[in-house]
């Protein structure tokens, strides 16, 4: 959840970028070619919030997204990183090219001629696209690594099966985010502005247009790329339906938006365009959401579960299936900071933080305290209450069983340790809900 | 399991894409560019909050020039560190994973730490109001990078003593997820690495600003003197510090992990080396470039040092670079390259034209020859670009 919040604001804010220093260029070729300087006004607006806002905090989120899966899945960030850090280390090119760029962008705005200035848009405009079309087949990798895994090579992966519509799709929705930053700009632009209200039209329709292309490119492009097993987990309850539903209201909340906004430009107020940007953010987490879920119950489909075991031979690369082996042998004395306690209790501590900790929490320790409630997302604790299976028995049966379930990876390592971790499941249920237990008992 | 055996284990299968030791000298010489600029940001936003409290006009008028530097050394300083925030991944994965997880709490947060200080920067530099609001903007804002700093510091220690790290994930046998405990702090190398390196990198930059701006006409020559004179006597102070705690580091982590002799006399000598030179500075001004030459190789020396300490702690489990698994990504190295090319002949123009912007009050001519860099970066970007999206049609194809 943490992560997704992260990835989503860096989602807002990094599409916004790439789309914004499109529609800036635009802008600024009519004002050079046409001879309207009164853009400029608005330039000097949008520059200044893209300067503050979007293109620093978008790479802080982009950071700060690497840090959290650091934290929460080192191995599956590691993947990553061991497959295309040349090509990341050339989208930190691309970020330079974004943050120097728009400090030369904002400072030299009248300082230098007007063509000049025209060059550092164009810059922009390819430097941040640049940034999109790399991160995207990283992104698309992890969901559709297609030739990779047998390959193992690195253009394999990235440009994968679903490259291609992901990144349109992206591109499109990336001038419905910019669509309402425009308008919130240009609102703020005196009302006599001749400009104003045509700048605000000419963002709404590239917003609307935007909107309507990303979600025709995501309905009818990308999810038909997208394998069966991975289309089918969205019947499942692993994708709450409410999450559709808020993402079918942001989409036409923002359509309403841009048609009253090219309805009535000159009533538009910037207030209304932070609320539109709000429903963007909601649809964006949505989205995201529904991305990420995708792939489960794998970080990088048919490799690497999220319990961090990898789960498929690669020969090309000289790397074995881990999953088999470890049933075999048992985790305990045989994964890092896996040592064997001695103690049932602790070891299932130890394996189930192992393997359920990247997308539960498992512990009292990790639950977010606001005074004395607790926030425990996706609680392993909850999931075992709510199905009515408190005891180390009930537990181990379930667990053993969890194979089944689409979305999830069977629990690695031997029966033995299964039962540790059914020991510590039935004690960390009743630390989380001492009062039922005490009912029943 | 010892680290001699978990080590291996935790490294990961893929391996690197290139030969080990080549993405190391990419981590030194990407950190030192990152370590300039976040060090110059904590400089910055010290003698913004110091200069707005003195009632010297001259320092109000740097303070008001430091504020505006501090969110932009933030903003450079934050792109300039996910080069060597990659290659440390590469290479030294399970050092980098394993002390990110056990400082789980402070690396998830650390984020959120920068952001905040980087608004409340931002903030006090847009804020032309309230002096008493920028001051407290501004010292919330330093006290975060401060803190950020301490954080990095930290994982940068926890990394390098594997030996450690199953007591400090499971103290007394009992896991501990939290992840809110530091374990280990070098104090030396924090205060030199911190504070110092602050002060020295804003000593370069104060000279640096001086001879950027003499050539302005509505520049005030005696304002630049001082400016350039206050960075210089700042390096004359600094830099015996700088070689004493240098010193201390060696005589500490580095007798700790048996590299006490070179770290001692590389860092001693190259405080020492620091100090002779600002003493001999005639010219603060026009000899800022040189300065920025000299305080270059410094941090590349101070960077090969912090670097050599890892590796000598490592090396004590048998974890060497040279024998990191690798297999030539060549597809990736050539992207790589190609995006070198148009990257460094854009970024290079952009420089240009700030520098060029800022030689009148009301901006300046773009000559000709940096206006075909300009050309050249948008049409090197475009066909990047273009085989980037042809090699990506290609392969779909296939």
């Amino acid at each position: 959840m943490y992560i997704a919040l992260i990835a989503s604001f860096h989602v807002l804010v990094s599409h916004l970028t790439v789309a914004a220093a499109w529609f800036n260029l635009y802008l600024e070729r009519r004002a050079v070619k046409e001879n309207q300087p009164e853009f400029y006004q608005y330039l000097k607006k949008s520059a200044l919030g893209l300067l503050v806002f979007a293109y620093v905090f978008g790479a802080l989120s982009g950071v700060g997204i690497w840090f959290s899966t650091t934290a929460g899945n080192p191995r599956g960030i590691s993947t990553l990183i061991h497959s295309f850090v040349f090509y990341w280390a050339s989208e930190w090119y691309m970020f330079w090219i974004d943050v120097a760029g728009i400090i030369a962008y904002y400072y030299t705005l009248n300082k230098v001629s007007n063509r000049t200035h025209l060059k550092l848009a164009w810059i922009l405009a390819l430097g941040s696209t640049g940034t999109l079309v790399i991160i995207v087949g990283i992104l698309a990798f992890k969901l559709t690594p297609g030739a990779w895994l047998a390959t193992g090579q690195s253009l394999d992966g990235f440009f994968n099966p679903t490259f291609w519509p992901q990144l349109m799709a992206r591109f499109f929705a990336m001038f419905a985010i910019t669509g309402v930053w425009a308008v919130a700009v240009a609102a703020q632009m005196p009302k006599s502005s001749p400009y104003r209200n045509e700048i605000i039209r000419d963002a709404s329709a590239f917003g609307l247009l935007g909107l309507v292309l990303s979600g025709i490119t995501i309905q009818y492009w990308f999810l038909p790329a997208v394998p069966e097993s991975a289309r089918a987990l969205l019947q499942t309850p692993a994708v709450p339906s409410i999450t559709f539903t808020l993402i079918a209201i942001c989409a036409i909340v923002v359509v309403a938006y841009y048609l009253q906004a090219i309805a009535w430009p000159k009533v538009q107020h910037w207030a209304l365009a932070v609320g539109a940007l709000a429903v963007l953010f909601s649809g964006v987490f949505g989205l995201e959401r529904v991305r990420e879920l995708l792939r489960k119950p794998d970080i990088v489909a048919g490799y690497l579960s999220s319990n961090q075991i990898v789960i498929q031979d690669m020969p090309a690369r000289g790397i074995k299936a881990e999953e088999e082996a470890l049933n075999q042998t048992g985790t305990l004395d045989n994964l890092p900071f896996l040592a064997d306690s001695g103690s049932p209790m602790e070891n299932g501590r130890r394996l189930v933080t192992q393997q359920c900790s990247s997308c539960h929490t498992t512990s009292t320790q990790t639950t977010i305290k606001v005074g004395q409630n607790g926030l425990a997302l996706r609680s392993v604790a909850r999931l075992f209450q709510e199905r009515n299976m408190t005891s180390p028995q009930q537990i181990e049966t379930y667990l053993g069983a969890l194979g089944g379930f689409p979305y999830m990876h069977p629990v690695i390592g031997t029966q033995e340790e299964k039962a540790a971790m059914a020991i510590y499941l039935a004690d960390l249920v009743a630390e989380f809900y001492p009062s039922q237990q005490g009912a029943q008992r | 399991m010892s680290p001699e055996q978990f080590l291996p284990l935790m490294r990961d299968p893929l391996g690197a894409p290139i030969y080990p030791p080549i993405l190391q000298a990419l981590l030194v010489i990407t950190f030192v560019l990152h370590f300039f600029f976040v060090t110059l940001a904590v400089g910055s936003s010290a003698t913004g909050i110091y200069g707005s409290l003195q009632s010297d006009p001259r320092w109000q008028q740097l303070a008001r020039i430091a504020t505006r530097l501090t969110p932009n050394a933030i903003g450079l300083g934050v792109v300039s560190g996910i080069a060597p925030l990659l290659f440390v991944q590469t290479i030294y994965d399970p050092a980098w994973y394993a002390a990110n997880a056990l400082l789980g709490f402070w690396s998830v947060l650390f984020i959120f730490i920068v952001a905040i200080g980087y608004a409340l920067a931002y903030f006090a530099y847009l804020d032309q109001k309230s002096s008493r609001r920028r001051i407290i903007a501004s010292s919330f804002s330093l006290a975060l990078l401060l803190l950020a700093g301490f954080i990095m510091h930290a994982i940068a220690t926890v990394s390098i003593y594997p030996e450690n790290w199953q007591a400090w994930y499971a103290p007394g046998g009992i896991i501990d997820t939290t992840g809110l405990s530091f374990h280990a702090i070098q104090v030396p190398r924090l205060v030199f690495v911190l504070p110092l390196s602050a002060g020295l990198s804003l000593a370069i930059t104060l000279m640096l600003f001086a001879w950027y701006f003499q050539r302005r006409q509505d520049a005030d020559p005696a304002f630049l003197s001082w400016v350039a004179e206050l960075g210089r006597k700042l390096g004359l102070y600094l830099s015996p510090l700088y070689a004493l705690f240098g010193v201390l580091w060696g005589l500490t982590q580095g007798a700790e992990l048996g590299i006490a002799i070179p770290v001692t006399l590389i860092l001693g000598i190259v405080g020492v080396l620091l100090w002779l030179y600002f003493r001999r500075l005639r010219d603060p001004v026009n000899q800022a470039v040189q300065a920025l030459g000299v305080f270059a190789i410094t941090l590349v020396l101070v960077g090969i040092t912090r670097e050599a300490i890892r590796s000598a702690s490592l090396a004590r489990f048998n974890y060497n670079i040279a024998t990191y698994p690798y297999q030539s990504d060549w597809a990736g190295i050539i992207f790589f390259a190609i995006t070198s090319v148009a990257g460094v002949v854009a970024v290079v123009y952009l420089a240009q034209v700030l520098y060029h912007s800022g030689s009148a009050p009301d901006g300046g001519e773009v000559p000709a020859k940096t206006e075909s860099i300009g050309t050249w970066a948008i049409r090197l970007l475009g066909i990047w670009l273009g085989i980037f999206l042809l090699a990506g049609i290609w392969f779909s194809v296939q």
